[in-house]
């Protein structure tokens, strides 16, 4: 089984990584959620593994959001959404994503994507910690081999 | 000069916020025409509704002064102050307030909220712009001719949005136009009606890397405003939290900009202490990011353990030496993204940004530098911490006044309860005066720089549009 170094001593285990090109957008939030990912993406880089955050939706295969959803926001994310390539897929992370969490619904914020639109990958947290992170996009990576 | 200013505003009508008076709409005149020629750096300017009002920094204690508001608005002081423009737009974005002789286009709002002039007592619905507001160049972008390029609010990075629109008639950017409120989440809004501690989950969502500075900040105005003394071990606490947070948040500024650079080893070191601070951080506080911690629990021991403290020292020590090798980041960055003490000083940006500009030219390996030295100064103080003493309250009588030296810069928070419960609030973060800044920052630099320049400066929109 591989190890991903997740930069701390005792590292986590880790079944085959399937590749993954991630294109990561912070919708309205506290970043909270995006300083984890920030772990998850070096630890990833640091060990070689096929799971990446790439810099521009046109190569990505998911859609990573976190964040409120803020209505400046929500046409940027469609954008992105409509310029990935294939199937693609939608994964919300935090509870603000999820719901909206701490920053519901208001003038200024729609409360989250996961209630409205089918998300593949749903993880509530508020942070979720970079290896829950990492075991929600592999336990989704399992259940899509399965199928 | 300003002691003349500061003797003005004290005439003004005490409140009962300790330090802030209500002038006379002909004393704010008379301030403005003062401030002109006066050394009184502004530091926020914010409105209830009812009157404005203006913080200045000033020793030993910050003064505010506030005024009416008039039917035609207030008197502006962005003619005397730049750093008073964004606030300005702000306060007409979110309460509909103009400021006379001031500008009123939008800074918050994209045309796309529902309401207008949502804090106001009652909102006017609008239509919005379906297709949101459109960009206007101003005379510097159309003077420049040649390129335009974009840059956020979506570059797949792990950073709040914000959009800025560079005008490059050649290889050099030469007009830039910051687009902000992508990250507004109408933070005022909601903690208007809330009791103090819902409020203080909230207040610790406002920006991440500088969640324990927003906590102290927020508490200590609370505890000014309910007269109520800080408890000395609250106050050790957040002076250990603080560093603990200032050393995370500085690596992680580190971590990026090596990245950008592509100076692995720096970039892995620096990723490296962060996670070992992080590990700490979750076995003192049960969480890996500082959210909840201020006021600390009843049980809760700040004991850093001196072996991981030990690591970490020799590791920072060989990040300095990396940072100042040949080709190391250091030189890299030479001479990139400038914020002077001059422009610091004018648009009121304190905090490390500023001291990095009074010790060098202030471009980005200055403001790198000067964050590895907070590091080290900040593990020297988790290894001996210093005592604490209770912190004695000023004012009482409802309203109150906190500030906590974030990891960017000082962090403000004033508030006014009403029946035990939040009525008005303002926040006052490093970030906005920053972003005021980066035309200035910006100017003559490689679009390719951009990244490193906004990074090093730790500029967070989350914390400037709250
Ligand atoms: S879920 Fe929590 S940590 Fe994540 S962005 Fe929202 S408030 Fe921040």
């Amino acid at each position: 089984m591989a190890q991903l170094h997740m930069f701390w001593p005792d590292g986590t285990a880790l079944p085959r990584l399937e590749a993954l090109d991630i294109f990561h957008i912070e919708s309205g939030g506290c970043t909270g959620c995006a300083l984890e990912l920030a772990s998850l993406s070096r630890a990833l880089l640091a060990g070689n593994h096929p799971i990446r955050f790439v810099p521009t939706p046109r190569q990505a295969g998911m859609l990573l959001l976190t964040g409120s959803l803020t209505v400046g926001m929500a046409p940027v994310v469609e954008l992105a959404w409509q310029a990935m390539p294939g199937p693609r897929v939608l994964a919300v992370v935090g509870d603000c994503a999820v719901d909206g969490g701490l920053f519901g619904g208001n003038y200024a914020v729609l409360g989250g994507v996961g209630v409205r639109a089918r998300s593949n990958v749903s993880l509530p947290g508020c942070p979720p910690a970079p290896d829950e992170i990492l075991a929600a996009l592999v336990r989704w990576q399992a259940a899509e081999g399965k199928r | 000069m300003s002691e003349g200013i500061v003797a003005l505003i004290r005439q003004g009508a005490p409140t009962p916020c300790a330090g802030r008076f209500v002038l006379e709409a002909e004393a704010w005149q008379a301030m403005i025409a003062g401030l002109s020629a006066a050394d009184l750096p502004l530091l926020g300017l914010w409105s209830d509704g009812v009157q404005v009002h203006a913080l200045f920094h000033h020793d030993p204690m910050p003064l505010v002064a506030s005024v009416v508001v008039s039917s035609g608005g207030y008197p502006a002081l962005s003619p005397v102050r730049v750093g008073a423009r964004a606030p300005e737009r702000i306060i007409h974005d979110l309460w509909g307030i103009p400021a006379i002789r001031g500008r009123c286009d939008p800074w918050l709002d994209q045309g796309r909220w529902p309401v207008a002039s949502p804090l106001a007592a009652h909102p006017a619905p609008t239509p919005g712009l379906p297709e949101g507001r459109e960009f206007i160049d101003d005379a510097a972008v159309r003077q420049a001719g040649g390129t335009v390029l974009g840059y956020g609010p979506a570059e797949g990075n792990f950073r709040a949005p914000f959009h800025l629109r560079l005008g490059l008639p050649g290889a050099r950017i030469e007009a830039v136009q910051p687009c902000m409120g992508y990250a507004h989440r109408g933070v005022a809004a909601r903690l208007r009606g809330l009791a103090p501690q819902q409020a203080a989950r909230l207040v610790a969502r406002i920006d991440a890397p500088a969640t324990v500075a927003h906590q102290l900040a927020f508490a200590r105005a609370l505890h000014n405003a309910t007269g109520t003394v800080m408890p000395a071990q609250d106050v050790a606490a957040g002076v250990m939290l603080g560093a603990m947070e200032r050393i995370a948040t500085h690596l992680d500024v580190l971590a990026q900009a090596s990245a950008i650079v592509g100076d692995g080893r720096s970039a892995t070191l620096a990723a490296s202490m962060l996670e070992q601070m992080r590990q700490i951080c979750r076995n003192i506080c049960g969480r890996r990011l500082l959210f909840d911690v201020i006021p600390p629990a009843a049980a809760f021991l700040m004991n850093v353990d001196g072996t991981q403290l030990a690591t970490l020292a020799a590791q920072h020590a060989l990040l300095h030496r990396l940072f100042w090798r040949p080709r190391g980041l250091a030189a890299q960055a030479r001479g990139k993204g400038v914020l002077s003490a001059t422009m610091a000083a004018r648009l009121g940006i304190m905090g490390c940004n500023a001291r990095a500009a009074q010790k060098g030219q202030g471009d980005v390996t200055d403001r790198l530098e000067a964050r590895l030295g907070e590091i080290g100064a900040s593990l020297s103080l988790l290894a001996a911490p210093p005592e604490s003493a209770v912190m004695e309250v000023e004012g009482g009588g409802g309203e109150g006044l906190g500030w906590a030296e974030g990891p960017a810069g000082p962090v403000w928070h004033w508030l006014r309860l009403e029946a035990g419960h939040v009525a008005a609030w303002w926040c006052g973060e490093p970030s906005l005066a920053q972003v005021q800044a980066l035309p200035a920052i910006l100017s003559g630099a490689a679009y390719e720089d951009v990244d490193l320049i906004v990074v090093s400066l730790g500029l967070s929109a989350t914390g400037a549009d709250l």
